[in-house]
C-alpha cells in the first residue's frame, strides 16, 4: 500500500512501456478506420510507422530502429510527408489532403514521443483525427468504430497517470464508467448545443469527386453510374409509391449540344412552377446524399419547390430554384445529407409559358448521315407525333441492342452508333433521339436523372446505378417525355437495369434482383443506416426548433437556456456524487442474502428483532414450520458459515449455490404461506363484518 | 484587515493552525485543469469548431462525449481526495545531520484512493489506500540544525485519473521533529567529579579503582591525568576509573565542556548523554536555560537531548 518513497520534486516524466503499449492501441484503433478512405500508401505508411515504434520500445536503445525514430529524423520524415501529400493531392490546404496529413504526422508524433507532454499532444491530435473520418462517412458503422478509440483514448490517458500500475482492464472499467457518467452530459449538450446554419469558412476543393450526374453528359459516362452500388437518395412517401414505370426522377436538364456532349443550358433563366392539372398528386420527403452539385431530385413533374423540412428561418431553409426547363437546383452546393418535402403531378402536362428558344433546336455541324435520315423519315409522316412513334419504331425493330459495355465512337458520335455500331445504353438513345427530332425542326432535350427505386421497409433506394436519361420532345405547344431507352429495352423502365441486362457482370449486384442473404443483410443494414440518419446525423437546427416545441417551449431564450442547463447539471453532479454515499451502505453477497432470506421469512409472518441472530431466528423460523425443518436449518447455518466463518473461496461457493437453491425453495413455500395467512385474516374480517 | 488575514489563513493555510484528527472535505479542496487538461479542451474546442463548420453531426457526438468524459473526471478527481481522513502525523526525533521521518496516518473513508502525493516544501510521497482501510505515508526531511523541525504546509494533490484535472488541499498542522544537536563524534570522557562543581562525588569518584589508562584528550581534566605515568615518559595518559563506567553519578553542564561556542557545547553535552546512557551512567544537566534532575533511563534521555535540541531557542 506504501508507495514509492521519493525526495525532491519529480523529474520531467519519460514515458514507460506501459503508456507506449496503451498509446499504440489507441493509436491504432484510431487510424484503423481511415484506411476506407486514405490512399493506399498514406495509411500503410502512417500505421506502418506506428508498429515500428511499438516495436522498437521493447529492443535495445542501441539497435538501428532507435536510432532511426530520433527527432530529428522524425521531423524530416514528417516534412517530407508533406511534400508527398502536396504532390499526390496536387494542392495542400483542403480537406483530404490535410486528413492524410494528419494521419501521417499523428504516427510520426508517436514515433518521437519521449516524455509526458508528447503524449499530451498525441492525443490531443489522435483525438482530432478521430473525428476528421466522419468528412467521409457518419453511419452507424463509423459511430461504432468510435467507440473503442474513445475508450483506449481514456485508458491510455489513465496509464500515463498512474503512479502505481494498476490491472489494464481496471482502467478499462473506469474509463468505461467515466464515459457513461459524461453520456447525459455528451446528450444534454448535443440536443441543446445551438446549431449554427451553413459553414464557418471553407477550404478550397473541398469538393471532392463524388459519384453522381453531372452538369454534361458524353458518351459513355451514365454507364460508368451504373456500376456504382451507391445510394444516390432515398424517398419516404406519404401513401403508397407510385409504379415503377412513373418513377423518373428529374435531374439535369441537358439542352446545349455540340455534336459530341450534351450540357445543361448555360442561360437557362429561372421559371416558376407550372402545372396542367394531373390527377394524381403525390408528396414525400427525400433524403439527398452529398454529392457536391446543386441538383435536387423529384419526380416528374414536381408541383411545389423542395422544402426543407419545417424550417425555422429562412437563413437555414434549403433555398431551391427551378429554371426554365424545369431543373430544380439548390442555391448552395449538396455537401451534406439534406432533406426535403416535395410534391409531384404525375403524368402532368403543362403548357410552358416560355416557348422554347433557339437551343432546343441546335444542332452542330456534325452527324450528317443522322440528319439526312431523320428528314428522310419525316417526310414520310403525317404528323410530329407520328413520327415520334416512327423512330422510336425504329428504335424498336431495328437491331439495337441495350448494353453497358458500347463500342467506342468517335467525332459523329450519334452518326456512327445510329448505323454503325447500335448498340449502348439509355444516353446513346436519348442522344440520338433528341438528334432526330431536332433535325426536322422538333425542339427536344436530354433530361437525365433517376429511373427506378427500389422499397426497403417503408421508404425506397434510388442508387446510382439508377441513373438514366431521356428525352423531352415539344409537341403541340407541351412538353413530352419520350424514353428511348423503352423502345429497345422496355424492361429497364417496368423492372430495372438488372433485368435488361440478366448476364450483364458489370451490374452492380445490389441492383440486381433476386433474394441472396447478402442482399437481404444489405438492406436491412441500409434500413438501420436510414434510421440512424434521420435521428442523429441530420440533427440540426431544425429538429432542434422541432424539440423545443414538443417540450412546449419554442424558441428558448438565452437564460432559460442557461437555467434549464444549471439545474440539469447540478442533477448531474448529484447523480456522479450519489455513489458515495451508497456505497458506505453497500453490503457484501452473503449479507444480501441475508437480507432475503430475512424478507422471505417476514413473508410467512416470521418476523427479525432488530437484536435477533441467525442462528435465533432460524430457530424461531423452525418452530413456526415445523414440516420445513431441514431446509430452514440448513440455510441457517450455511448462512452463518459464510458470513462469519472463514473458509476456502471454493467451499464458499459450493455453499453459495446450495443456499441459492435452498432460498428458491423456501421463497415458494414461505409465498404460499403468504397467501394462507391473507386468506385466514380476509376470512376473519368477512366474519367480523358480517356479526 | 483581520477578515483578510482569516480569509487568507482560509485559502493558503499559512499558519499551522490545523488541528488532528481532520477529514478532508470540500471546504478545503481546489481543483484545476492540469496542462494536458487545457490543451485537451482547446483540442475540443477545435474538433467543435470543425463540426459545426463542416455540419458534422457525429462530430457534435464525439465532442461532447468527450466534454461529458473530461467532466466526469473532474468529479472523479474531486472524489479522489474528498472524504480522506488525516488522522495522525507521528514523528521520530533524529539528530541533526540524519534524515526526519514523518509518518502520515491516513484513512481512505468508503472509497479507495489512487496515488495521492503528499508533500511539502522539502519532501514528497506517493500513497494509495484501499477502501475502508489505513494506510501509512512517510515523508522524509533533511535534518540538518538543531532545533524544532516543523513538516510545515502539507499539500495532498490528485491526478486520478486521467491527469486532466488535479485536485489539491492544504494541511498545516503544527506536527514537528525534534532534531538534537549532532554528538560530538570522539568525545572525551564524561567529566568526572573533579570538576568544581561537585567536590564531595570527587572524592568518592577518585576512591574508585583505576580501571586502565587511555590517551589524553583535549578537555579531560588534569586530575585525571596519571603523573606518574608521564614522568615514566610515557606520554599524556589518563585514569579511567570502574564506577565512571558503570553505576556512576555525573553532572553534565555547559561549564564542564571547556567549549566556549554554545554549538559545540551543546555537541559534546549530547555526546555524554548518550555515553552516559551507555555506560549507565546517572546524569544531571543544567543548561542557562534548563535544569534536569539526576537520573536515568530513555524517558530521561529524551528529555536531556530536547532540552538540548531546544537549548537558546525560542519555543
Amino acid at each position: 500500500m506504501i508507495a514509492l518513497l521519493r525526495s525532491g520534486k519529480p523529474r520531467k516524466m519519460e514515458i514507460n512501456t506501459r503508456s507506449i503499449d496503451a498509446m499504440a492501441v489507441m493509436l491504432l484503433l484510431t487510424q484503423l478506420p481511415h484506411v476506407f478512405y486514405l490512399p493506399i500508401w498514406v495509411s500503410f505508411s502512417g500505421i506502418g510507422l506506428t508498429l515500428l515504434k511499438w516495436r522498437s520500445i521493447r529492443l535495445d536503445k542501441a539497435t538501428t530502429l532507435n536510432w532511426i525514430l530520433t527527432s530529428r529524423l522524425i521531423v524530416v520524415l514528417a516534412l517530407s510527408c508533406g511534400l508527398l501529400v502536396k504532390a499526390y493531392y496536387g494542392y495542400f490546404i483542403g480537406r483530404d489532403p490535410c486528413v492524410a496529413f494528419l494521419f501521417l504526422l499523428v504516427a510520426c508524433k508517436f514515433a518521437e514521443s519521449r516524455k509526458s507532454s508528447d503524449a499530451t499532444t498525441l492525443l490531443c491530435l489522435s483525438g482530432f483525427l478521430l473525428l476528421t473520418q466522419y468528412f467521409y462517412s457518419q453511419n452507424m458503422l463509423s459511430a461504432l468504430l468510435t467507440i473503442p478509440s474513445v475508450i483506449a483514448l481514456g485508458c491510455a490517458l489513465s496509464v500515463l497517470t498512474e503512479r502505481t500500475p494498476r490491472a489494464l482492464s481496471l482502467h478499462r472499467r473506469l474509463v468505461s464508467k467515466l464515459l457513461i457518467q459524461g453520456l447525459p452530459i455528451a446528450a444534454l449538450l448535443f440536443i441543446l448545443f445551438p446549431r449554427l446554419p451553413g459553414p464557418i469558412w471553407s477550404l478550397p476543393d473541398d469538393s471532392s469527386a463524388t459519384i453522381g450526374l453531372s452538369d454534361s453528359m458524353s458518351p459513355g459516362e451514365i454507364g460508368n453510374l451504373s456500376q456504382s452500388d451507391e445510394v444516390a437518395f432515398r424517398v419516404e412517401f406519404n401513401g403508397e409509391p407510385p409504379e415503377a414505370s412513373e418513377l423518373y426522377w428529374r435531374g439535369p436538364v441537358l439542352s446545349n449540344f455540340d455534336g459530341k456532349n450534351w450540357t445543361i443550358n448555360p442561360w437557362a433563366d429561372s421559371g416558376r412552377i407550372e402545372s396542367g392539372g394531373a390527377r394524381e398528386a403525390i408528396s414525400y420527403t427525400v433524403t439527398l446524399e452529398p454529392h457536391n452539385k446543386k441538383w435536387l431530385f423529384a419526380l416528374e413533374q414536381a408541383a411545389s419547390l423542395p422544402d426543407a423540412s419545417e424550417s425555422r428561418t429562412a437563413k437555414n431553409a434549403l433555398k431551391a430554384v427551378i429554371s426554365s426547363d424545369k431543373q430544380i437546383t439548390s442555391r448552395s452546393m449538396i455537401s451534406k445529407v439534406t432533406r426535403y418535402k416535395q410534391t409531384s403531378l404525375l403524368r402532368d402536362r403543362y403548357t410552358p409559358t416560355k416557348a422554347p428558344g433557339a437551343l432546343d433546336l441546335h444542332l452542330a455541324n456534325k452527324n450528317p448521315k443522322t440528319r439526312e435520315f431523320a428528314e428522310t423519315l419525316h417526310n414520310e409522316t403525317s404528323s410530329n407525333v407520328d413520327y415520334v412513334n416512327d423512330v422510336l419504331e425504329w428504335f424498336n425493330t431495328q437491331p439495337y441492342s441495350y448494353t453497358l459495355q458500347p463500342s467506342l465512337l468517335g467525332d459523329n458520335p450519334v452518326d456512327e452508333f445510329m448505323f454503325q455500331t447500335q448498340n449502348g445504353f439509355c444516353g446513346h438513345y436519348a442522344s440520338a433521339f433528341v438528334v432526330m427530332m431536332r433535325s426536322v425542326g422538333i425542339p427536344a432535350r436530354v433530361v437525365t436523372g433517376y429511373l427506378g427505386g427500389e422499397m426497403n421497409g417503408d421508404y425506397m433506394i434510388v442508387r446510382q446505378s439508377e441513373a438514366h436519361a431521356w428525352a423531352e420532345v415539344y409537341l403541340q405547344g407541351q412538353w413530352v417525355r419520350v424514353d428511348p431507352t423503352a423502345a429497345v429495352a422496355p424492361s429497364r423502365v417496368n423492372l430495372g437495369l438488372a433485368e435488361a441486362l440478366p448476364n450483364d457482370s458489370r451490374v452492380p449486384m445490389l441492383a440486381k434482383a433476386g433474394s441472396g442473404w447478402i442482399k437481404r443483410a444489405s438492406l436491412r443494414w441500409d434500413s438501420i443506416n436510414h434510421g440512424w440518419q434521420r435521428m442523429i446525423v441530420n440533427f440540426n437546427d431544425d429538429t432542434q426548433s422541432r424539440f423545443w416545441k414538443n417540450i412546449g417551449m419554442p424558441d428558448p431564450k438565452l437564460w432559460q437556456l442557461m437555467v434549464i442547463l444549471m439545474l440539469l447539471a447540478t442533477s448531474w453532479c448529484l447523480w456522479v456524487l450519489r455513489p458515495t454515499k451508497l456505497s458506505a451502505l453497500s453490503l457484501t453477497e452473503d449479507e444480501k442474502t441475508f437480507r432475503v432470506y430475512c424478507r422471505y421469512l417476514n413473508d410467512a409472518d416470521i418476523k427479525r428483532a432488530a437484536h435477533e441472530t441467525c442462528a435465533q431466528l432460524t430457530e424461531k423460523a423452525i418452530q413456526q414450520l415445523p414440516e420445513h425443518k431441514d431446509l430452514i436449518g440448513r440455510i441457517g447455518t450455511s448462512l452463518d458459515k459464510l458470513r462469519f466463518e472463514q473458509t476456502s473461496k471454493k467451499q464458499k461457493q459450493m455453499l453459495r449455490t446450495q443456499l441459492k437453491r435452498d432460498l428458491r425453495k423456501l421463497a415458494i413455500i414461505t409465498a404460499r404461506e403468504k397467501t394462507q395467512i391473507f386468506a385466514k385474516k380476509a376470512k376473519t374480517k368477512l366474519i367480523a363484518a358480517t356479526s | 484587515m483581520r477578515i483578510s488575514n482569516k480569509f487568507r489563513q482560509r485559502i493558503f493555510r499559512g499558519k499551522p493552525e490545523d488541528t488532528l484528527p481532520k477529514k478532508i472535505h470540500h471546504k478545503r479542496i481546489y481543483i484545476l485543469p492540469t496542462k494536458r487538461g487545457w490543451v485537451f479542451l482547446a483540442s475540443l474546442l477545435l474538433m467543435l469548431v470543425v463540426s459545426i463548420n463542416y455540419a458534422l453531426s457525429l462530430g457534435y457526438a464525439l465532442c461532447f462525449l468527450l466534454t461529458g468524459l473530461f467532466a466526469a473526471t473532474l468529479i472523479e478527481t474531486y472524489k479522489n481526495l474528498a472524504g480522506i481522513g488525516i488522522d495522525s502525523i507521528q514523528s521520530k526525533n533524529v539528530f541533526a545531520g540524519d534524515k526526519a521521518e514523518f509518518n502520515i496516518e491516513m484513512t481512505s473513508g468508503v472509497s479507495s484512493r489512487h496515488d495521492i502525493e503528499v508533500f511539502t516544501a522539502d519532501a514528497t510521497g506517493v500513497c494509495s489506500i484501499d477502501a475502508n482501510a489505513k494506510s501509512y505515508c512517510h515523508l522524509v526531511v533533511d535534518a540538518q540544525k538543531r532545533g524544532s523541525l516543523a513538516l510545515g504546509r502539507l499539500t495532498l494533490k490528485s491526478r486520478y485519473p486521467l491527469g486532466l484535472w488535479y485536485t489539491w488541499c492544504y494541511l498545516h498542522t503544527p506536527a514537528a521533529a525534534i532534531v538534537y544537536p549532532k554528538p560530538e563524534s570522539n568525545p572525551p570522557p564524561l567529566p568526572s567529579s573533579a570538576t568544581d562543581n561537585d567536590g564531595d562525588k570527587n572524592t568518592q569518584e577518585r576512591s574508585g579503582d583505576v580501571a586502565g589508562l587511555r590517551n589524553y584528550q583535549e578537555g579531560d581534566s588534569p586530575s585525571h591525568i596519571a603523573w606518574k605515568s608521564v614522568a615514566r615518559g610515557q606520554g599524556l595518559l589518563v585514569k579511567m576509573f570502574e564506577d565512571n563506567q558503570l553505576g556512576g553519578e555525573v553532572m553534565l553542564s555547559q561549564q564542564a565542556t571547556n567549549h566556549i561556542e554554545v554549538e559545540s557545547q551543546l555537541a559534546r553535552l549530547c555526546a555524554w548523554v548518550l555515553e552516559a546512557e551507555n555506560t549507565q551512567t546517572h546524569y544531571a544537566m543544567s543548561l542557562s536555560d534548563s535544569q534536569l534532575e539526576l537520573n536515568i533511563g530513555e524517558v530521561h534521555k529524551k528529555r536531556a537531548l530536547e532540552s538540548l535540541a531546544l537549548h537558546g531557542l525560542a519555543t
